[in-house]
């Protein structure tokens, strides 16, 4: 039987919330605000409305407030101003415990001191669950999770990948209307962080729970999110599906955040004449297709940014008027791909799906082309985007 | 014969390893070698006698039925007490409140007032014709009673005095023991919607418990060789009811001066305190690697 269905047919007595018809647990955040003392302002007004079963990934450099806000749903922080709800009740003041939610931490937070079965029926026994329920749960939690042959160790004897799972599985046996993840793998080397992201995925899949996920690392938001939302100075910076965050960034901070390698920005001064539209930096000079011409034409003679991702630019001449000539000076050789390090007049620029087996050394000069259309330009002064 | 680096060390060393031996070993040296003796101030011709001194102390019914129970039951009472009250003022100092700061400065008093005025401190209160506990119970109408010449009120009064002298010691440590446990554990504990006595049963005392274990071998020992809280509140009385261990060495020593015969007692209080130091140890290094 596939896990999924053996998970369906669990928890006969302790109620299936999905089977049961409870309440939805679709999560409410509205102008929320968290202040340290006078000085520090964490959290800034925060809007976000998270479905029901949906996957929302929250991320943004240190500091940005996407822990804080995590832990104010939790009930671990107590909010300065604004609304909490999950599924339609207000839990603003609720205790933690009130709020039936489940939490996974970076540095796992198992009970060290007790077997990896006590840890995971320890929220159960909390609230009475007989020891014979308890033991069906930990029995399909720890056959999702491959923790049959751990449950009589202590934490200290497993690695960083089982803790983490037994953390998960922590979670899950207690069937919480919302999982809360507060960058639960950053813990992890990264191939093992490659590991665990699929994990979650798959278990999001086989137990759709509303998910809260916090993380810095964007490769993580962008993978496992049905939707990102990027914050940074406690403020969301932009709500959308990965497609839209990487296609249509709001402002030039989310446009330089997601995506890897790390867009490509250059000053470029906008020349409008005889009908025809282009931006010109020191070795550059681009015509703009008829899509962003008409907006760009009013900066007409002003400076703006233009961003280009390293993945839309390909060597090679390409299409009239895309092309340019930059100078190598470091070459990444992944297998793969080749990464290009390229100077252009002042500004660097790279270039990444350059063919691996291209022949190709610091010093060369080599001719690129960026893509119709996959532009961005963004406003100097206000960094949002010109279209 | 060493090399630079050896003769370095062993010169770092010497001046420590000096002290220790003309203050540490040569007195037990001579405190043993007393203990064979026929050796008092009053005969001073030191005759070899080997054990017989062992023999009088161990067979001395007032150590056996008295001294001995007493220091047992006063070393094992002081520590829970001091403990339990020293975990209880740990855990409300833990978390934050107003003048918390000003309550825990408060809290330490009792460490740096010397035993032994303590003791006359807790003298006179509990002093059966001046005492504020009697006048205070005669003004509420009971009656006063004399405190420090009944054996287990007096019992009580010492570890009563030694409690409040040794609670703050516990509650510094367990305090700072409690904010250096990992907060994460308490705030899952808390989302999976525990209650503050399991948190208490389930998650801080065992996370507590090396502190905890450590801080216990620690006064255990220490409270084995008790003196001047006992001498300077009862002097071991009435009649010898209250006599600990070291009070036993002491009187047989310097208030009969029979030297050897203090001693004897001396060395064998000594091998009982390194029994149960090793047994302590034994399990703080279980409880640690558990």
């Amino acid at each position: 039987m596939r896990p999924a269905a053996r998970f369906a047919a669990g928890f006969p007595k302790t109620g299936n919330r999905f089977d049961s018809g409870e309440a939805m647990a679709a999560i409410s955040l509205s102008k929320l605000n968290k202040h340290y003392g006078s000085l520090f302002h964490a959290v800034k007004d925060v809007d976000l409305e998270i479905a029901d079963k949906e996957f929302v990934a929250l991320v943004g450099p240190s500091g940005c407030g996407k822990s804080t806000t995590l832990r104010m749903i939790a009930g671990l922080e107590d909010i300065t101003s604004g609304d909490i709800r999950i599924g339609n009740k207000v839990v603003n003041h609720l205790p933690p415990r009130d709020r039936d939610v489940a939490m996974v931490f970076q540095n796992y937070a198992l009970y060290q001191h007790m077997s990896v079965y006590d840890n995971l029926a320890f929220g159960l026994r909390n609230k009475k669950t007989p020891e014979a329920e308890i033991r069906t749960a930990i029995d399909r939690a720890a056959g999702m999770l491959g923790l049959h042959d751990l449950l009589q160790r202590k934490p200290k004897q497993l690695s960083g990948g089982q803790q983490q799972r037994v953390a998960l599985g922590r979670c899950i046996v207690r069937n919480p209307q919302v999982f809360l993840f507060d960058e639960p793998l950053s813990n992890l080397d990264a191939k093992l962080r490659a590991q665990m992201r699929i994990e979650i995925k798959r278990l999001h899949a086989e137990i759709p729970t509303t998910s809260v996920f916090v993380t810095h690392d964007q490769v993580e938001a962008m993978t496992l999110g049905d939707r990102v939302v990027i914050m940074r100075d406690g403020r969301i910076q932009q709500i959308g599906t990965p497609l839209q965050v990487y296609g249509k960034p709001a402002n030039k901070f989310v446009a330089g955040f997601i995506g890897a390698p790390a867009m490509n920005f250059i000053d470029v001064n906008v020349r409008s004449a005889a009908g025809v539209t282009s931006v010109e930096a020191e070795g550059l000079r681009l015509t703009i297709g008829p899509a962003d011409a008409a907006a760009l034409a009013i900066h007409s003679g002003r400076r703006v940014i233009m961003g280009m991702r390293p993945e839309h630019l390909s060597l090679g001449a390409g299409a009239p008027g895309l092309g340019f000539d930059a100078h190598v000076e470091v070459v990444e050789q992944l297998g793969s791909e080749i990464l290009l390090e390229t100077r252009v007049g002042n500004a660097s620029i790279t270039a990444a799906r350059v063919p691996a087996e291209t022949a190709i050394a610091r010093g060369d000069q080599v001719r690129l082309s960026a893509q119709a259309g996959r532009l961005h330009f963004f406003d100097p002064e206000t960094e949002l985007p010109i279209s | 014969m060493f090399g630079e680096q050896q003769r370095f060390v062993l010169l770092l060393i010497a001046p420590a390893a000096l002290l220790l031996l003309l203050f540490q070993v040569v007195p037990i040296v001579i405190g043993a070698n007393a203990s064979f003796r026929d050796w008092a101030l009053y005969n001073p011709k030191k005759t070899w006698i080997g054990f017989d001194h062992y023999v009088a102390v161990i067979t001395d019914p007032a150590f056996l039925y008295v001294v001995l129970p007493n220091t047992f039951l006063f070393m094992v009472l002081s520590v829970a007490g001091a403990l339990v009250a020293g975990l209880a003022l740990a855990l409300l100092l833990n978390r934050p409140f107003r003048g918390q700061k000003l309550v825990q400065t408060i809290l330490l008093v009792p460490l740096m007032v010397a035993p032994v005025i303590a003791a006359i401190m807790i003298r006179w209160i509990f002093n059966d014709q001046f005492g504020i506990v009697n006048v205070v119970l005669e003004a509420i109408g009971l009656e006063g009673q004399p405190w420090l010449v009944q054996r287990w009120s007096a019992f009580g009064i010492i570890l009563l005095t030694d409690i409040w002298l040794w609670t703050p010691w516990f509650t510094l440590l367990l305090l700072a023991g409690l904010q250096s446990l990992p907060k994460e554990p308490f705030e899952a504990a808390a989302i999976d919607g525990t209650t503050t006595w399991r948190v208490f049963r389930y998650l801080t005392l065992p996370m507590l418990r090396p502190v905890i274990v450590v801080c216990v071998v620690i006064r255990a020992i220490d409270a084995f060789r008790t003196f001047d809280i006992v001498w300077t509140l009862t002097g071991g009385g009435p009649g010898r009811s209250t006599e600990l261990f070291s009070l036993y060495a002491y009187v047989h020593a310097f208030l009969n001066l029979d030297l050897g015969r203090g001693s004897a007692a001396a060395i064998i209080g000594g091998l009982v305190i390194l029994v149960i130091g090793v047994v302590l140890y034994r399990l703080v290094d279980r409880i640690a690697k558990a």
